[in-house]
């Protein structure tokens, strides 16, 4: 797996690759007897929380642009921000992967398992009560110690994988998705059993509420945005110097341009692997921790939602690399709560924004001519010499 | 428990088979040509509505669609992964994402009550199921297309010298390997559930890839792998059917939840187990 990272040249295509995923769906709407101005007026309305007309709810705020009435809701853009949260950790747990040549499809179970963890952990001083409780742990030190649960959940996780990789030759693509239906239904094993919400009236899998003192409090009242979008954003600036600048991320580097080449050059390739995976699967296993402790306050079944997928996307378009991730998790989470509010306001499926997902990783992952990148390292190289 | 269980628990174990070993021969073919098809799971989901959807009108129309459908996917994925020299397992993902997308919301467009169709005989695709792994056995050994197949899959750049383009080979074989895993999609909408239900593939295509490595890309070797898995879809299907209770050490072993991993996680093991003593074709490493 390489990838030619001009960033000019991938930003054009990025925004191209949007432009025609908004013209194909536009014409499938069309098709299907809905207006797609009409749509695409909601969802952008739902991403932005910028509607016109008066303000509907106490909280939205009001403004004039010269004649024109618009109304600003700042809880659906805490929502977008919100959803851009999970997109973020997970699509820089895939880039990381892809940097060092894994496709690593399994950050869906990767995040289930860290989103359990960290309600099992979350609940220290709250086992067993029916009812929200303090908790026995300070907040300062109960928040960092759930996180820190699903960051090793998630990377355990995404080591096994990486170990089948690297010890056994197993594809990756293939032990992840195989992992991932394992998590699901071990997760759910236990939301179902040992960690079963102790409510009687409760039937579905989820597990007990966590203390308070593992709660993220909500940024915007009443909303799903917390402290978790910082983390998220502090976690690309870390991707990106762990990359640039430290000798592990130039080693996983060399192991993503060629492993064979790397191995000659004396890189452990084995270890990178599985190093690899562990903190791609650490950074998806946060999100898991985040949505529990910011959102749900428990784990239910179905935490992890698309997100592990939607990371694919994200990763691919940002280019793999943290600063484009954050950019297109950015234009993904709007387009995530622009169609959740689009299915409300007009009845079209939500679903359909998979749909642009889909045609925009399709469009973005076309080459067309062979790029220098396209060859293993060594052979460019040579080829180079010889050209110059 | 007596012999009424063990013919359910065959049975069970060849139907669940027949789909994981049409979709492993699209598998076959495509990983022989050199071509990674992770698409295969997307195309078993698009045989499905297709082959539902159109099923409601006749049932001809049904299994035409599905072929066409099949043919047309395939095509895509060759035309990314060769010309437009994607990467195959991006091209995959896309067309999965795509095809995973576009059904669940034709789906609620189209038929939202969830209709039933009468179908076919889940007996014709297993019939076909068993008589495709030697066909394609016969082809690949015995047919001037089998050869250029695997000439192509094994060494490209030999195959070029000797006057054999890759393109048409690689073309067909995907093409085929999509109309393969359609008629596997097209099973389990119009032979099995007679109806169509959002994300009804459930990581099939990935336990029919698994298959095809588990036979060693050989045609007779992934049925075979197929039948091996499927044992364990029955297995989960039988047990929870017959709501067996076995709770040992605190743990509920015959929970639905736990009875669903065994298909993957049986295909985990062997994958473990097998590789390592496996080739894959050549290119295949190469393409990455």
């Amino acid at each position: 797996m390489k990838l030619s990272l001009n960033s000019q040249s991938n930003l054009f295509r990025a925004v191209l690759s949007i432009l025609a995923g908004f013209v194909i769906v536009g014409v499938l709407l069309k098709m299907s007897g809905y207006s797609p101005l009409q749509c695409y007026q909601a969802l952008a309305e739902g991403a932005t929380g910028i509607r016109s007309g008066k303000p509907i709810n106490l909280s939205d705020r009001g403004f004039y642009i010269g004649s024109w009435q618009g109304n600003f809701s700042p809880y659906t853009f805490a929502q977008t921000l919100a959803t851009i949260t999970p997109l973020l950790f997970c699509g820089l747990a895939i880039a990381l992967g892809l940097r060092a040549g894994l496709f690593n499809i399994g950050a869906l179970g990767q995040m289930t398992l860290g989103a359990m963890t960290a309600a099992f952990v979350g609940a220290i001083g709250a086992h067993g009560s029916l009812k929200p409780v303090a908790g026995s742990l300070p907040h300062w030190a109960h928040v960092p110690l759930a996180l820190l649960a699903g960051a090793v959940a998630g990377g355990l996780w995404g080591a096994l994988a990486g170990y089948l990789k690297a010890k056994r030759g197993v594809h990756e693509v293939l032990s992840t998705i195989m992992l991932n239906y394992i998590a699901l239904n071990l997760a759910n094993y236990l939301a179902m059993h040992n960690l079963k919400d102790p409510n009687p009236s409760n039937m579905a899998a989820q597990t007990g509420l966590i203390a308070k003192s593992a709660w993220l409090t909500p940024i915007v009242a009443q909303s799903s945005l917390t402290v978790g979008l910082l983390l998220a954003v502090a976690a690309a600036v870390g991707v990106a110097f762990l990359l640039w600048r430290t000798a592990l991320g130039y080693e996983i580097r060399a192991v993503g341009l060629g492993a064979e080449a790397a191995r000659t050059a004396g890189i452990p390739v084995s270890q990178i692997l599985i190093k690899t995976m562990a903190m791609s699967g650490a950074l998806a296993g946060v999100a898991g921790a985040l949505e529990v402790m910011g959102i749900h306050h428990r784990f239910v079944q179905g935490t992890a939602g698309d997100y592990g997928f939607d990371g694919i996307a994200v990763a691919l378009l940002g280019g793999s690399h943290p600063f484009g991730i954050v950019l297109s998790a950015s234009f993904f989470g709007a387009l995530g709560n622009g169609a959740n509010f689009m299915q409300i306001q007009t009845d079209v499926p939500k679903t359909i924004a998979v749909v642009v997902q889909a045609i925009i990783v399709l469009l973005v992952g076309l080459r067309f001519r062979r790029t220098e990148s396209a060859k293993p390292l060594v052979l460019a190289e040579k080829e180079g010499r010889k050209d110059g | 428990m007596g012999n009424g269980w063990l013919m359910a628990l065959v049975t069970s174990t060849l139907f669940n088979a027949t789909p994981l070993a049409l979709a492993a021969m699209g598998g076959v073919l495509s990983e022989r040509a050199g071509v990674v098809n992770i698409a295969l799971e997307g195309f078993i989901l698009l045989g499905a509505f297709v082959g539902f959807y159109f099923g409601l009108h006749s049932v001809f129309m049904g299994v035409l669609a599905v072929v066409v459908a099949g043919a047309l996917f395939g095509l895509l994925h060759a035309f990314f992964t060769q010309k437009a020299r994607m990467n195959p397992v991006v091209s995959g993902l896309g067309l999965n994402l795509l095809i995973a997308g576009a059904t669940r919301y034709l789906a609620l467009r189209l038929f939202p009550q969830g209709d039933h169709i009468a179908g076919l005989s889940p007996n014709l695709f297993l019939s076909l199921a068993a008589v495709l792994p030697f066909l394609l056995v016969f082809t690949l050994q015995q047919t001037k297309f089998g050869l250029r197949l695997r000439a192509v899959g094994e060494n490209p750049e030999s195959a070029r010298m000797a006057g054999i383009s890759p393109t048409l080979p690689r073309y067909m074989a995907v093409m085929l390997s999509g109309v393969c895993a359609s008629i596997a999609g097209a099973y389990l909408s119009m032979a099995d559930a007679h109806t169509f239900t959002s994300d009804m593939s459930a990581g099939k295509g990935y336990v029919a890839l698994a298959a095809v490595i588990f036979g060693k890309w050989n045609p007779l070797g992934a049925a075979g792998g197929a039948l091996f898995f499927g044992f364990f879809y029955a297995l989960q299907t039988q047990l929870q059917i017959n709501q067996y209770h076995l709770n040992w050490l605190g743990v509920e072993w015959t929970s639905p939840f736990l009875l669903d991993c065994l298909p993957y996680a049986m295909t985990l093991l062997a994958l473990v187990s097998v590789i390592g003593r496996a080739t894959p074709p050549a290119a295949l490493s190469q393409e990455e």
